[in-house]
């Protein structure tokens, strides 16, 4: 049940159509995962607190850096040498003190995935590693919940939504490739429209409105102002999900 | 067979800021190969020393994904190629 001080707050999205009442009861009923609390888990927390998110539980394991703000918009220069997570809980404590902020100050490990996530309805992938990534698409599959992915490389970014032995997933697109984690170019407003599409994506699962970007990599390309779209197909042969497809297809 | 190849613009430092190339190709390795002859500097970024596209990258054909036969995907005239660089950043 929401409250009179929730109807209040979310009047405008509830009077979306297809959102209404029952809409809001399901955010505040969820529970999301939201792995790295930097420059994409920045704007995706930020908006699903705003929206009403009910528990976010949020894991990083870095410190703040002056390094950071110019793009990890829930730290400031008071925060330098905090835990991401206690700096990112402090803010959305304030932007919603009606929702619930866990945190978690560790490193996201094969061992201790599927821990983390525990009951968590979904799993946000906020990260800046591959190997990170392809471990949290794997628990997502594991566990049965939709992942959803983002990533960002200077001026261009990237966005796909997975549902666990219906769609493709990461590793379908990526097909186990390793890269050399390196330092890597980004101005601010790049993890800022990545961040909120996956934000978006999780609010139309989470309400089941509308059309998941499922099957398809919407890219963007933001020197060019473009968005292109790359169809992803299931690969049978693909070593998280191609067992789960088989099993599905028998 | 001339077909469009699409670059991200991050890749305009190694083409003199060109992001869309036409070249002749029956398959995706001879587009790219067509492709590094416009760009030595594309070449050199995409094309290993054996000439295979290094697997930092991907190519898609007409929106679809070559894999897992990028090199000797069959392309006609017309078709638009993106190649596609695979990012982790967060």
């Amino acid at each position: 049940m929401l409250t009179g001080k929730e109807k209040e707050k979310y009047d405008r999205q509830m009077m979306l159509y297809g959102f209404g009442e029952e809409g809001q009861e399901k955010l505040k009923r969820a529970k999301v995962f939201i792995a790295g609390a930097g420059g994409l888990g920045s704007p995706v927390a930020i908006y699903l607190a705003a929206a009403g998110v009910g528990t976010l539980r949020i894991a990083d394991h870095d410190t703040v850096e002056m390094s950071n703000l110019n793009r990890q918009v829930l730290h400031w220069e008071k925060d330098i040498g905090a835990k991401k997570v206690d700096s990112a809980a402090a803010k959305l404590r304030k932007l919603n003190p009606d929702i619930v902020i866990e945190t978690i100050a560790g490193e996201i490990t094969g061992a201790n995935v599927s821990r983390l996530v525990g009951d968590s309805d979904l799993i946000v992938d906020a990260m800046d590693s591959l190997p990170a990534r392809y471990i949290l698409n794997k628990a997502a599959l594991d566990k049965g919940i939709p992942f959803f992915h983002g990533a960002v490389y200077g001026f261009e970014g990237r966005v796909m939504t997975v549902i666990p032995g219906r769609t493709a997933c990461l590793n379908c697109l990526y097909h186990d490739v390793k890269v050399r984690k390196e330092k890597f170019p980004v101005i601010g407003v790049t993890p800022a429209v990545i961040g909120c599409i996956q934000a978006t994506e999780v609010i139309k699962y989470l309400t089941g409105m509308g059309e998941l970007l499922t099957n398809r990599i919407l890219n963007y390309d933001a020197l060019r102002m473009k968005f292109t779209e790359f169809t992803i197909k299931p690969d049978p042969g693909c070593t998280h999900c191609g067992k789960m497809l088989g099993e599905r297809r028998r | 067979m001339s077909v469009t190849i699409e670059i991200p613009s991050v890749f305009g430092r190694y083409s003199d800021n060109k992001l869309s190339f036409e070249v002749e190709g029956k398959t995706v390795g001879e587009a790219l190969h067509a492709l590094g002859t416009q760009s030595p500097g594309l070449k050199k970024l995409l094309l290993d020393k054996e000439g295979r596209l290094v697997r930092n990258y991907d190519v898609y054909v007409n929106g679809e994904s070559a894999y897992p036969h990028v090199m000797t995907r069959p392309v006609r005239s017309g078709d638009r190629l993106n190649i596609v660089m695979i990012i982790y950043g967060g």
